[in-house]
C-alpha cells in the first residue's frame, strides 16, 4: 500500500513540449483504457477532447487559485530530458476530503516549476481526480487515474495509487511502470520513453500536517511502528538514509543501521529487520528549504516565543504546531527548526544542529554552565543539559516560560504573588507596586494599570 | 457639613492605616515564609518526592527529575498515586515510553508554576479577582483556581478538577502543593 502523488509532474512535462502538437489523432488503442485525443495546433492549453468511455475529459481551464500563489510557478519548460526531480508534498488545508492539496515540484536543469494539484475526490468509478489550478487562471489541469488501476482518493489526506497506475491528462498517457520508495517510474505510452520521478510526501514533514498522517507518523501513533518490521513504516512513507547533518551521531555498526523517512530516525535490527526504537527529527530535512506558510500557526503559540526569540534583519521567526521556524529573512529558507519543549523534545532526543553554541539566557549562566561532561542550551520553554558524548538531551535543567516584559501588561495567570522565599521580605505586594517572579528576574508591577514597570532584581 | 468632614476624614485617616496594616501584613508574611525556606534546608522538590510514587516516576521519564533539583523556583502540584489511578486506563503506560513523552511533559509541566506561589498567594489572588484566578503553568496554559470552602480548587482545560489536599510543602527552590487529581492541559491541535 502506497502514497503517492503521481504523474502530475510527468504530465507537466508533457505539456511544455510544442513539439507534440503534430501528435494529433493519435489513438486506436485497444482496451478502452487509453485516451484519445486530438490536439489542437498552439500547444497544450487548448481544448482537447479525449474520448474515454465518453467522458470528456480533456477540458482544461485553469483558475488561480489565491493564497497559493507564492507557490505555484507553472513554467513552461521545453522538453529538457536533463534530470529532472519532482516532488509532491502535501498540505492539508483542512478543507476534508477533497480539499487536500498536493504539490509536485519540479526541478530540472536551469527550469523550475512549482504546479500544485488538489486532490479532488474519487469520480463515479471511484478513481482518484487531480486538479491543478494554475496560476494565471485561465488553465485547469485535471489529472484522472484510469480506471483499471488504483488509485484512489482517501481519507482527507492522501492519494494512494498501486504499482502500475496510469493518469491521463488530455491525450498524454503516462504509466507508470513501477513504484518504489519514493521514485516512480513513468513511461511515455506515445514515445516510449522511461522517465524516472521521485514522489512522495516531502521528506522532513511538517509538523503540522506529522499529526495529520498523510505518510508523517504523528507522534501518538509512532508507537506501534517499534518492533514491526521497516516494510510497515515504508508503506506510508518514503524512507532513505540519515540527513547527512546526523550521520556522525548514530553510526551504523554490525547490530543496527538507521534510516529516516516521515519524520522520525529508525533504528532497524539488522538480524531481523524490526523497528527497534525511534527518534523523533522533525524538520531535519526541511533545513535549506523554503518555508511554507502552512508550517506557521498561531494555536497555542506560547506566548513568550517571540521573547525567546526576536526577529533581526536576518533571522526571521514563525511558530507553528509546536515548532519555532528560523528562516533566513532574504530567502525564506529554513536555517532551523526548534521543536518547543511539549512538542516532541524531551530526553534521549536531538537538539538541531544549529545548538552548538551557548545560549543559556543571562540570568541563568551563572548555574548552568558548559563542563566537560555536558553542556547547556536553551530552547523555548527549557533549558536542557546535553550529554557532550552523544549530543542528546539527557536531562531538562530548567523550565522557563513566558516572558514579562517591562512596558508590556502583566500577562494572565500572574494575578498571584509568585517571588521566591529568600526576596520575600524585601519584595512583598502592597496596594503601590506589585512584586512577580519570571525566569530568573523580579519585576515591579503596578496593580491599577497591570503594567510592568521596572525589573526589580535579578536572581543570578 | 462638619460631620461629614469628620467621617470623610476618618474614612481617609483608616484607608491610610489599612494601607500601613496591608504593607505590614506583606512583610510579617514574607518573613514566615523565610523562616519554612530555612528549616526546609537544603532540601529539594525533587528530593522530597517519594520515590516510588507515579510522579516521581513519571517526572524522571520526562527528564524533569533533574528540573526539580535546581534553583528553580518552582511551584509543584503533585498528584498524590490515586490521582493517577482515576486516569483513562494506559494513559500512564503511554507516557513512560519515549513516544508519550511529548503528551507527558506537557502534562508535567502544566502543573508547574514559576515562582514560588503560596496557598495564601493564591486566595489572595481569588480574592482580588472576586472568585478566581488564573496561574500561569511552565507548559505556557493557564490553571484557574477557585475556592470551595476553605480549599482551593484547580481547574484545567478541559473542566477537570483537582483539590490541594495538602499545601505549603516548603522547599528549597519551591513549595509543592498536593492535590488529589492530575490536571490535563488542552490537547495540541
Amino acid at each position: 500500500m502506497r502514497i503517492w502523488m503521481l504523474a502530475t509532474s510527468a504530465a507537466a512535462l508533457a505539456i511544455t513540449a510544442p513539439a507534440l502538437a503534430d501528435k494529433g489523432g493519435h489513438g486506436g488503442h485497444g482496451g478502452g483504457n487509453d485516451a484519445q485525443v486530438q490536439r489542437g495546433g498552439g500547444g497544450d492549453r487548448t481544448q482537447a477532447r479525449a474520448s474515454h468511455g465518453g467522458a470528456d475529459r480533456g477540458q482544461m481551464r485553469a483558475q488561480a487559485q489565491g493564497g497559493d500563489r507564492g507557490q505555484i510557478k507553472a513554467e513552461r519548460t521545453s522538453r529538457d530530458r536533463g534530470n529532472r526531480q519532482m516532488f509532491a508534498e502535501g498540505q492539508n488545508r483542512g478543507h476534508g476530503q477533497n480539499g487536500e492539496r498536493l504539490r509536485v515540484r519540479e526541478t530540472a536543469q536551469g527550469n523550475q516549476g512549482n504546479h500544485g494539484f488538489r486532490a479532488r475526490g474519487n469520480d463515479q468509478q471511484g478513481v482518484a481526480r487531480l486538479e491543478d489550478r494554475g496560476n494565471r487562471g485561465h488553465d485547469t489541469r485535471v489529472l484522472n487515474a484510469e480506471r483499471g488501476n488504483n488509485a484512489r482518493v482517501f481519507g482527507d489526506d492522501h492519494i494512494r495509487a498501486r504499482g502500475n497506475a496510469r493518469f491521463a491528462e488530455g491525450e498524454k498517457v503516462f504509466r507508470v511502470r513501477d513504484v518504489d520508495h519514493g521514485v516512480a517510474r513513468f513511461r511515455d505510452v506515445d514515445r516510449d520513453n522511461l522517465f524516472v520521478r521521485r514522489v512522495g510526501w516531502a521528506d522532513g514533514c511538517p509538523p503540522g500536517l506529522a499529526k495529520k498522517n498523510n505518510g508523517c507518523l504523528p507522534p501518538g501513533q509512532a508507537a506501534r511502528y517499534i518492533g514491526q518490521p521497516l516494510g510497515t513504516v515504508s508503506r506510508i512513507a518514503a524512507l532513505e538514509s540519515l540527513p547527512s547533518a546526523f550521520r556522525p551521531l548514530y553510526l551504523e555498526n554490525d547490530d543496527y543501521y538507521y534510516r529516516y523517512g516521515g519524520g522520525y530516525l529508525y533504528r532497524v535490527d539488522r538480524s531481523d529487520n524490526l523497528i527497534n526504537s525511534m527518534v523523533p527529527l522533525f524538520g531535519a530535512a526541511l533545513l535549506g528549504q523554503p518555508m511554507q506558510p502552512y508550517y506557521a500557526n498561531n494555536y497555542y503559540r506560547p506566548s513568550y516565543y517571540n521573547a525567546f526569540y526576536p526577529n533581526t534583519a536576518y533571522d526571521c521567526y514563525q511558530y507553528g504546531y509546536g515548532y519555532v521556524y528560523n528562516t533566513n529573512c532574504a530567502n525564506g529558507l529554513i536555517q532551523d527548526v526548534i521543536p518547543t519543549y511539549d512538542n516532541g523534545y524531551g530526553v534521549g532526543q536531538i537538539l538541531p544542529s544549529s545548538y552548538g553554541y551557548y545560549n543559556v539566557p543571562y540570568a541563568y549562566r551563572g548555574s548552568y554552565y558548559d563542563s566537560g561532561d555536558y553542556s547547556y542550551r536553551y530552547a523555548p520553554g527549557a533549558i536542557y543539559q546535553v550529554d557532550r558524548s552523544t549530543s542528546l538531551i539527557s536531562a531538562v535543567a530548567a523550565l522557563l516560560t513566558g516572558g514579562l516584559t517591562v512596558g508590556q501588561p502583566l500577562p494572565t495567570g500572574y494575578s498571584a504573588y509568585n517571588v521566591p522565599y529568600a526576596y520575600r521580605t524585601t519584595y512583598y505586594d502592597t496596594p503601590d507596586t506589585w512584586y512577580r517572579y519570571n525566569n530568573g528576574y523580579i519585576y515591579a508591577v503596578d496593580p491599577t494599570t497591570q503594567l510592568v514597570t521596572s525589573i526589580a532584581r535579578a536572581i543570578v | 457639613m462638619n460631620k461629614r468632614m469628620i467621617s470623610l476624614g476618618l474614612a481617609a485617616g483608616l484607608i491610610a492605616l489599612a494601607g500601613c496594616n496591608k504593607n505590614q501584613d506583606g512583610k510579617e508574611a514574607a518573613a514566615n515564609g523565610t523562616e519554612a525556606v530555612k528549616k526546609a534546608g537544603d532540601k529539594t522538590i525533587a528530593a522530597s518526592l517519594e520515590a516510588n510514587s507515579k510522579y516521581a516516576t513519571l517526572a524522571k521519564a520526562a527528564g524533569l527529575d533533574l528540573t526539580l533539583q535546581g534553583a528553580g523556583p518552582y511551584t509543584v502540584f503533585v498528584p498524590d498515586d490515586a490521582a493517577f489511578d482515576k486516569l483513562p486506563a494506559g494513559t500512564t503506560d503511554n507516557w513512560t515510553k519515549p513516544e508519550g513523552r511529548p503528551e507527558l511533559t506537557r502534562t508535567l509541566t502544566y502543573s508547574i508554576l514559576p515562582g514560588t506561589v503560596l496557598a495564601e498567594d493564591i486566595a489572595k489572588a481569588i480574592e482580588n479577582g472576586k472568585g478566581k484566578a488564573e496561574l500561569a503553568t511552565m507548559g505556557g496554559e493557564v490553571l484557574t483556581a477557585t475556592k470551595d470552602g476553605d480549599k482551593i480548587v484547580l481547574t484545567d482545560a478541559a473542566g477537570g478538577k483537582a483539590t490541594v489536599t495538602r499545601a505549603d510543602d516548603t522547599m528549597a527552590n519551591g513549595v509543592i502543593h498536593h492535590t488529589d487529581a492530575v490536571l490535563m492541559p488542552n490537547k495540541p491541535s
